[in-house]
């Protein structure tokens, strides 16, 4: 008992931080706690948790899958298709290229490497498709490729923030907590953001790629397992059944009230809803992450691996979840930095291998949520966080045992399609080695700008205020990409 | 030469651009004055005036500087000018008149007169000025309907005007003329606002042929033959953050498509007389075209139903609604037209679904999959004038209820996967004519059903479940062998 008052007293004395020790002051420090009602200092009035949120225009799509090949996935073996280089391959790379580049392993002088892969046009689009991804080599005619990216972080951890929070060091609200804070969730049992890894490891980033930053912390993704328990530390401990749980969160949720009520910390209002929704989740999560009753074509479809943590699980588990009106499903697979260093990270053998685990999945993803009405309102994200280099890596000025490219800035593929994309269209180019982008240049902030326009929201004037500046997505920069909205 | 062309010395300018803001005072003054002399003390209105007259003499010299910019119309300029000129010398004699007739009862009367005079002129004069600055037609741009057609103006054009096409549909795009019809367009929407009769922002006006090719301060914009060495070109494709790009930051510019457009009209020779037929298209003008003639936008498709001004519902009635459990929400930010969905309250039945009746005419998108309505509640989904999207999947809906939905007019997706849906109900579907996308995946549609669908409606995108040979073999010893 004893204890439990000393916890009491103790935690109430790290509530009075500094600003509520100055705002309870009064007038007399009046002038310090101006900025709080400026809403400068992040302070926000109450946050309203998992209602929705009316988005500035109309929004074709409501939800979006982003599956990221954490690692970035070689261009110049899959849709960016460069016989030229095939021409060249083993020729030392042209010096202008190179002159005043930094690249993360690559020095000196390195060969040109031809594409290791076969490469066929596909559709109606006649998009150029290695025989790397068959399966979606038949579903061509639903993409459009944005092949003019380029970004300007060469390591792993700042290129996904880059991607994932519009900036490349930490800090920022990652992009599904800013539409979850902007669009809210439709669905009132299930976190409006979910995210889900695959390939044995979280992306380089860590969770900071699905942080909330310096919005309220109920919009940061909640990372769901797809083998064992779905949702860690939600279940119910030993010797409490439901009844209970639901009494004690009401009565800890009727303390917070006070709480805040007394402070007015935003941050008091998130911690209410999280301890709701993670009683909701109990029974909804283990629902909608139980892939075991889907019909056996569907498994047949995605290719999935019931039990295992596997991508094509990931993918079916991304459909259901936006079918129950998630609004951001993210999707992390690791695994597809080609460097040469060893077989498996090789751009033939290696990049084949992850092709195998998650081809299949994507295009089954794509026809799934086509054939039940989903893709025309389902925004789907596919690509790394940059390229890899038309060269060969040489790693310590020595060739590579196998083939492998270093990581790239200057140009590399995405590909989108669904909710108010165009299908089947092809926006940017490379040059005739795959070096540069030369037309249909597209930033990180511009693929940003236009998946937040596709669901209607404007990027521009998306804003939240914190330290005194209003902060977006896109930091100052982004252009949404006319030319690919349908 | 050079010394002649140089244009009015940044110090003049500088000045000029004070003009806009210090007129205000003299006009307020003025007024100011007036209201004194009758409903208040005279003793003050001569000082009054005679700090409107200082204010003046200033406003009409920095007003001077500013027009050797050059950019003004001439005619308007002209009377603006000697009008603004009238009321300095007016209010300069207005401060005499009141200070020393006041006492003279015969030249007291004088004053009342003068006073008229002078309101009159201040009037016109700011009309003109603001003419000048904003155009002729700023002051009665938003005139309300009715009142525009009594004074015989033309309907207002909808709202976003400037980012909806400039080219509508060109039905015989053969005979069509490549300057007017595809190119004079698209300057007066997005560039005539600044380069007019009234404006002529860099000494340029583009409101006729003869203009165009004259060019504005630094020359011809236009060379022949040669678009890239095309000032208006340039201008176009300079990056939106370049001072120089046209039209300048914040104003809707040009596609790439219209761009391209222009690009060939300057190939193809600046010919103001010259057909779409009597120039060479590439395949990529030719595509251009060939969407000028469909009708068909370029830009993102936005159902017409979101252009349409319709009354808000109800609040409380949308409140009801939210406690059944359905999302109602606006279809974006202060817009009467609302989504409504039910994927927390799958329990919803025929005798709920009437409450939809307060909200029926903004409903814009209905999602009721795996809710237990049926088809006693198609008769009334046919009530919902504007809908868009609706969704009925894993419900009871049988073809009987789908006849109910022949009249929706702008309806362009409709789910029914999982239904007890065949054929007979396409038939009835094929009816709507703005229908877009349709999916019958697992409901008992057939391929026969299906093939005569898509013969009657061959612009539908109908999906029935995917069919193909799944998964693919894949040849990984090709691959294998291939390896280093
Ligand atoms: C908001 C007003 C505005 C609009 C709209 C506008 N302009 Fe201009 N334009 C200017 C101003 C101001 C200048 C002078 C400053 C400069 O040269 O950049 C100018 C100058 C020019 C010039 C250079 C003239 C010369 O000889 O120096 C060209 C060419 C031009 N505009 C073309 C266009 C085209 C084409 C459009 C339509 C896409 C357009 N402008 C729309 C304001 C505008």
């Amino acid at each position: 008992m004893e204890k439990i008052f000393k916890e009491a007293i103790e935690k109430e004395a790290l509530l009075a931080t500094r600003r509520h020790f100055l705002s309870s002051l009064g007038t007399g420090i009046g002038a310090l706690a101006m900025g709080s009602f400026l809403g400068s200092c992040g302070t926000q009035s109450a946050v309203k948790t998992s209602s929705l949120k009316i988005p500035p225009h109309f929004g074709k799509a409501k939800s979006v899958i982003f599956l990221h090949m954490a690692g970035a996935p070689s261009q110049l073996e899959l849709f960016d298709y460069k016989p030229v280089l095939a021409k060249f391959d083993g020729k030392e790379c042209p010096k202008e290229l190179i002159e005043g580049k930094k690249f993360a392993f690559i020095r000196g002088i390195p060969n040109l490497l031809g594409p290791k892969a076969n490469f066929a046009q596909y559709g109606q689009a006649g998009h150029w498709i290695s025989d790397h991804m068959p399966h979606l080599s038949t579903q061509a005619d639903k993409i459009t490729f944005l092949k003019g990216m380029y970004t300007d972080q060469f390591n792993h951890a700042p290129a996904q923030l880059l991607m994932h929070t519009g900036s490349a060091r930490l800090g920022r609200p990652s992009m599904g907590s800013w539409v979850s804070y902007g669009l809210g969730s439709e669905n009132e049992n299930l976190p409006s953001f979910m995210v889900l890894a695959s390939g044995g490891k979280n992306p380089d980033a860590g969770k900071s790629a699905w942080g909330s930053g310096f919005l309220p912390s109920i919009y940061q993704g909640v990372q769901c397992r797809s083998a064992g328990e779905p949702v860690l530390f939600i279940q119910n401990p030993a010797g409490v059944n439901t009844d209970i749980r639901k009494a004690s969160i009401d009565a800890i949720n009727a303390v917070n009230q006070e709480t805040f009520q007394e402070f007015g910390d935003p941050e008091t209002v998130a911690r209410m809803g999280q301890y709701e929704m993670a009683y909701k989740m109990q029974s909804s999560v283990p629902e909608v992450m139980d892939i075991s009753k889907e019909p056996a074509y569907i498994h047949e479809l995605y290719g999935t691996k019931p039990g295992e943590e596997a991508f094509a699980n990931n993918c079916l588990l991304a459909r259901k979840m936006v079918e129950q009106g998630v609004r951001f499903v993210q999707l992390f697979d690791w695994g597809w930095d080609s460097h040469g260093t060893s077989k498996s990270g090789s751009v033939d053998w290696g990049l084949h291998q992850k092709c195998l685990e998650t081809d299949r999945a994507i295009s089954g993803l794509l026809i799934d949520l086509e054939q039940r009405g989903l893709l025309e309102e389902t925004l789907i994200v596919w690509g790394g966080e940059f390229g890899r280099t038309p060269m060969q890596e040489n790693r310590e000025g020595k060739t590579q045992d196998y083939f492998g490219r270093d990581h790239h800035t200057d140009a590399f593929t995405m590909w989108l399609a669904g909710g108010g994309i165009k299908p089947g269209f092809s926006f940017g180019e490379t040059d005739e080695l795959g070096y540069a982008t030369v037309n249909g240049k597209t930033s990180i902030y511009d693929l940003q700008a236009t998946i937040l326009h596709c669901l209607g929201i404007e990027h521009e004037s998306f804003t939240f205020p914190f330290q005194g500046r209003n902060f977006r997505l896109t930091d100052v920069f982004g252009k949404v990409i006319q030319p690919i909205l349908a | 030469m050079i010394l002649l062309d140089a244009g009015p010395s940044d110090w003049v300018l500088f000045f000029g651009h004070f003009h806009p803001v210090l007129v205000h005072l003299p006009i307020g003054m003025l007024l100011i004055a007036v209201i004194m002399y009758f409903f208040a003390s005279k003793k003050s209105v001569p000082y009054v005036f005679f700090w409107a007259f200082i204010s003046a003499v200033f406003s009409c010299l920095m007003g001077w500087a500013l027009s050797q910019s050059g950019e003004y119309d001439e005619n308007t300029l002209f009377f603006h000018q000697w009008l603004g000129v009238a009321v300095a010398v007016l209010s300069g004699a207005l401060a005499y008149m009141t200070a020393y007739w006041s006492q003279d009862a015969a030249m007291a009367r004088l004053i009342k007169p003068f006073l008229f005079v002078s309101v009159a002129l201040i009037t016109l004069t700011g009309h003109f000025g603001g003419n000048l600055t904003h155009g002729s037609d700023y002051l009665t741009a938003y005139l309300p309907q009715p009142i525009r057609g009594w004074v015989g103006m033309e309907p207002r054009a909808e709202q976003g005007g400037a980012n909806e096409p400039a080219i509508r549909k060109i039905a015989n795009i053969e005979a069509a003329l490549i300057y007017q019809d595809l190119v004079q367009p698209v300057l007066k929407q997005k560039c005539w606002s600044c380069h007019n009769a009234e404006k002529q922002k860099g000494k340029l006006r583009m409101d006729s042929p003869a203009f165009l090719m004259t060019g504005g301060e630094d020359g011809a914009i236009i060379k022949a033959g040669f678009p890239e060495e095309s000032e208006i070109i340039k201008r176009l494709l300079l990056p939106d953050s370049d001072e120089h790009h046209m039209p300048p930051k914040g104003k809707p510019g040009f596609s790439e498509e219209e761009i391209s457009i222009l690009h060939w009209w300057l190939k193809e020779g600046a010919d103001f007389k010259k057909k779409v037929k009597d120039a060479s298209a590439d395949a990529k003008i030719k595509t251009i075209l060939k969407r000028y003639s469909s009708g068909e936008s370029s830009g993102p498709y936005l159902s017409p139903v979101f252009k349409m001004s319709i009354s808000e519902a109800d609040e409380s009635d949308v409140k009801d609604l939210q406690k059944l459990g359905l999302l109602v929400n606006p279809s974006a930010k202060d817009q009467p037209f609302l989504e409504v969905n039910a994927v927390n309250a799958y329990g919803l039945g025929d005798k709920e679904l009437e409450a939809l009746v307060n909200i029926q005419d903004q409903i814009v998108s209905l999602k009721l999959g795996k809710t237990k309505i049926s088809d006693a509640s198609m008769k009334q989904l046919a009530t919902m004038p504007l809908l868009i999207f609706l969704a009925l999947d894993h419900t009871k809906v049988s073809d009987k209820g789908l006849t109910s939905l022949e009249g929706l007019r702008y309806l362009e997706s409709l789910n029914l996967y999982g239904t007890q849906v065949s054929d007979a109900g396409l038939a009835s579907l094929a009816k709507i004519k703005s229908l877009k996308h349709l999916y019958v995946w697992q409901s008992k549609v057939t391929d026969a059903g299906l093939a005569t669908f898509k013969k009657a409606r061959p612009g539908v995108q109908v999906d029935n479940g995917f069919k193909g040979k799944w998964p693919l073999e894949i040849d990984t010893i090709r691959v294998e062998e291939k390896m280093k």
